[in-house]
């Protein structure tokens, strides 16, 4: 899986962040460039987790408001300044879901359901897509977080690792239970 | 609860995301944020240094104030004169503070549009009344003079008639050493820059040329920037570089090409390059294969004669003991000239075994093979026949021959049946193929005029909102932000003082202005006029008026006609009609002025 180059940083490009982001726990009109540079990947992020748009809109908002109130509490960890802003963002997410139950949704294309299905090195037909859909509905919160970020949003192990605050070993193995798990099930898709 | 699962949802595009982006209001509202929470904060109150430093603080006021009202009776005045001068003092700059630009309606505007421009790059900004901003290289800086980096936003804006300027709230009056002239506009537009909300500036010794699209073609006026300190326009020059326009020769056509598409289109690209070109060789896959179908007559062996002085051999082997060499009776083998191995004394030995098989030349020669003990011998060897053997296998030969004739030319007759019907059917698809080009062809031209005239319509609605007939470009080179107007300046209205009555047009009650317009379509100029005499205004009889009254957020006319019942009337009345209750929209009022 390639390496996503808005989210991976040069020690440079992580440089010039931290300087807009020490001018803007200073002055918050400091803080545009940061704002231009993730809203677009935050807000995928939370649209991603939900079925109407307008709400994503909101949360992304509230999620930058967050963001620029606690800057001060920021401390730099060697990372984008974006996994924070996920962190945030996810949970703005949970917030939500826990007082709107209906909320949380699962975004996917077929490609995705395939994606998965030949990752464990099972064939995919079309019939199947009820009973996918279903297993990833049953999927445990951390694991169906897991599953959007590798194989809907078809990120790298290290980003995962990153917004997770996590080693990338860690992000593996957590990967490669789920990818068991869901083997199990997906194999009884042929009974 | 199990979450809901969309499958292939359809992506949002960059543009709809990109328009909830507001960096503007996030500062704003994070700045209402902390002040609210600095209002509900009562944490200070609870910190030990604070009430230590109160009690100090207060302490030493309390001295101070007693030292100075038994020792000092006379300082005291000048406390209090002070004390009383300050609010004065403070109430007239708040006075000064307030804005020389005061919009009437807080719905009607003149929006500005946003453009983005790399200040490395510079480039020409094309606003939709097809004004330019041509912006150089590397012309902005921050506030503290340092070049910007990156994309700067222009915010642009254009007002040409009445109803803009109405609207705009800008000041029409021009000052000049104590006398006050009515500015009549040939345009005027509203120029700012910035980088994520921070106000840039034009570099010093650089500046940006805007051809500002005029719905006036005469070259009596003059350029004048709004100097919002001073709250006067300030004379800059004569407008005199004019180019005039014509309605048809703005048309952009460099992105017809490749912006134009329709199913229809589509679907005629794919049969020229992908349905047809495959039925093609499709076509030829087939015939190759119905042509190797096509039986192949053998043709037959011609007979020879040994040739004289060839040594030959004669099998003399017994056909009745082994009946399957009996095709060989009577043959004679004449052995090749390419058997390098070939000794005379072969023909002096009893050969123990003799084997025949194919020879390298099927059908043509044989490898004959003969052993005695351990000696073997290989020969090619040619089978020929001799007397009544030669004359009958040539008879036969010449009847198999002539079948074989036969088959061939049935054979070729079959192959240029299939060769034809290839041929007819490449043919039907080149035609095919040659209608689906002429139609694509046509669908394309088609949809190019379209194109065009859309383009045109969209620019004869951008000249529309003009008004005019006649156009021209002004072109300002300024090097600094803010409202520039073309502008020539009229004495103000001299005649017959009027002191207004407003009624609505079913007479049945007063409106009473909050703003007041007076429109004076022979000059062409607007004039606010002030509420401080009661909305008293002079008009020049021999001139056309209308008037516009904003009153409790209502928009109200008084048209020319209603204008000249009113003023010849002595009463002064003037009837108002309403526009629209709450009217959002300046083309509204534009034909309510009858612009």
């Amino acid at each position: 899986m390639a390496i996503n180059p808005h989210f991976h940083h040069t020690s440079e490009q992580l440089n010039e962040e931290l300087i807009i982001i020490e001018a803007s726990k200073q002055n918050p009109e400091k803080f545009g460039p940061i704002y231009n540079k993730y809203y677009k990947q935050i807000f995928n992020y939370v649209y991603q987790r939900l079925d109407d748009k307008e709400t994503a809109f909101d949360l992304t908002s509230q999620v930058f408001l967050k963001a620029l109130t606690n800057l001060s509490n920021y401390q730099f960890k060697g990372v984008p300044f974006g996994s924070w802003l996920y962190r945030i963002a996810h949970n703005e997410l949970m917030q939500l879901f826990k007082l709107q139950k209906g909320k949380k949704t699962i975004n996917a294309d077929i490609s995705d359901l395939r994606y998965i299905c030949e990752s464990n090195d099972e064939p995919f037909y079309e019939e199947y897509i009820p009973l996918i859909k279903k297993i990833i509905q049953e999927l445990e919160t951390d694991d169906l977080q897991m599953i959007e970020f590798r194989f809907f949003e078809k990120r790298p192990f290290k980003e995962i690792a990153e917004i997770l605050n996590i080693s990338e070993v860690n992000a593996k193995v957590r990967m490669h239970r789920i990818i068991e798990k869901l083997k199990k099930s997906i194999s009884k898709l042929k009974l | 609860m199990e979450p809901k699962f969309n499958l292939n949802r359809p992506k949002l595009s960059d543009e709809e995301i990109n328009k909830h982006k507001n960096f503007d209001q996030l500062v704003k509202q994070f700045k209402q944020q902390s002040i609210d929470k600095a209002k509900h904060d009562k944490s200070w109150w609870k910190s030990k240094k604070f009430r230590y430093t109160a009690i100090i603080t207060g302490t030493l006021v309390i001295c101070t104030i007693s030292y100075l009202d038994l020792f000092n009776n006379s300082s005291n005045k000048i406390v209090k004169h002070e004390t009383n001068l300050t609010p004065k003092i403070q109430s007239k700059k708040s006075s000064v503070k307030k804005s020389v630009i005061s919009e009437p309606s807080a719905k009607l505007k003149i929006n500005y549009t946003s453009y983005k421009i790399n200040n490395a790059k510079g480039g020409e900004i094309k606003h939709t009344t097809s004004s330019k901003i041509k912006v150089p290289a590397n012309s902005f800086v921050d506030k503290n003079g340092k070049d910007i980096i990156g994309d700067v936003t222009i915010d642009y804006r254009e007002f040409h008639d009445a109803a803009d300027i109405i609207v705009s709230g800008i000041p029409m009056i021009y000052d000049s050493v104590g006398k006050k002239f009515n500015l009549e506009s040939a345009g005027m537009f509203d120029v700012k820059g910035s980088q994520n909300g921070e106000p840039v500036f034009i570099k010093k010794n650089k500046q940006l040329n805007i051809e500002l699209t005029s719905s006036v073609s005469e070259n009596r006026f003059n350029q004048y920037y709004l100097d919002t300190v001073s709250k006067n326009w300030q004379y800059l020059k004569r407008d005199d570089k004019l180019t005039l326009l014509s309605k048809t020769n703005k048309l952009n056509t460099s992105k017809i090409n490749h912006s134009i598409s329709s199913p229809k289109l589509e679907n005629l690209k794919n049969q020229i390059e992908v349905v047809i070109p495959r039925k093609l060789d499709s076509v030829k896959i087939v015939y190759a294969k119905k042509q190797t179908l096509l039986s192949k007559p053998k043709e037959p062996l011609k007979p020879n004669k040994p040739a004289p002085g060839r040594p030959t051999f004669v099998f003399d082997g017994s056909y009745h003991e082994f009946p399957e060499l009996s095709v060989f009776n009577n043959v004679v083998f004449e052995v090749g000239e390419e058997n390098k191995n070939y000794r005379s004394n072969m023909h002096d030995i009893t050969w123990t075994d003799v084997k025949i098989s194919e020879g390298p030349v099927k059908g043509k020669n044989y490898l004959l093979t003969l052993v005695y003990r351990r000696q073997v011998e290989k020969l090619i060897v040619y089978p020929t026949l001799t007397g009544k053997d030669f004359e009958l296998a040539e008879k036969n030969y010449n009847q198999k021959f002539n079948e074989y004739k036969v088959l061939i030319e049935k054979r070729e007759a079959q192959e240029k049946k299939l060769v034809d019907e290839l041929q007819a059917k490449q043919t039907a698809y080149f035609t095919e193929l040659t209608k689906k080009q002429k139609e694509l062809d046509n669908e394309r031209s088609s949809l190019i005029q379209q194109l065009k005239l859309n383009e045109q319509k969209q620019l004869n609605s951008s000249f529309n909102t003009l008004s005019n007939q006649t156009k021209a470009t002004r072109l300002f080179s300024i090097s600094q932000f803010g409202i520039y107007n073309s502008d020539c300046p009229h004495n103000e209205n001299s005649g017959k003082i009027v002191n207004p009555a407003f009624v609505s047009h079913d007479n049945t009650h007063v409106v009473n202005p909050d703003a007041l317009y007076l429109i004076n379509h022979s000059s062409k100029t607007v004039t606010n006029i002030s509420f401080i005499e009661g909305f008293k205004f002079i008009y020049d009889p021999s001139n056309s008026y209308s008037i516009c009254v904003f009153s409790k957020n209502k928009l109200f006319i008084c048209s020319k006609e209603l204008f000249e019942k009113a003023v010849n009337n002595n009463k002064h009345q003037f009837t108002l009609h309403e526009i629209t209750d709450n009217t959002e929209s300046v083309m509204d009022l534009k034909k309510a002025l009858e612009i």
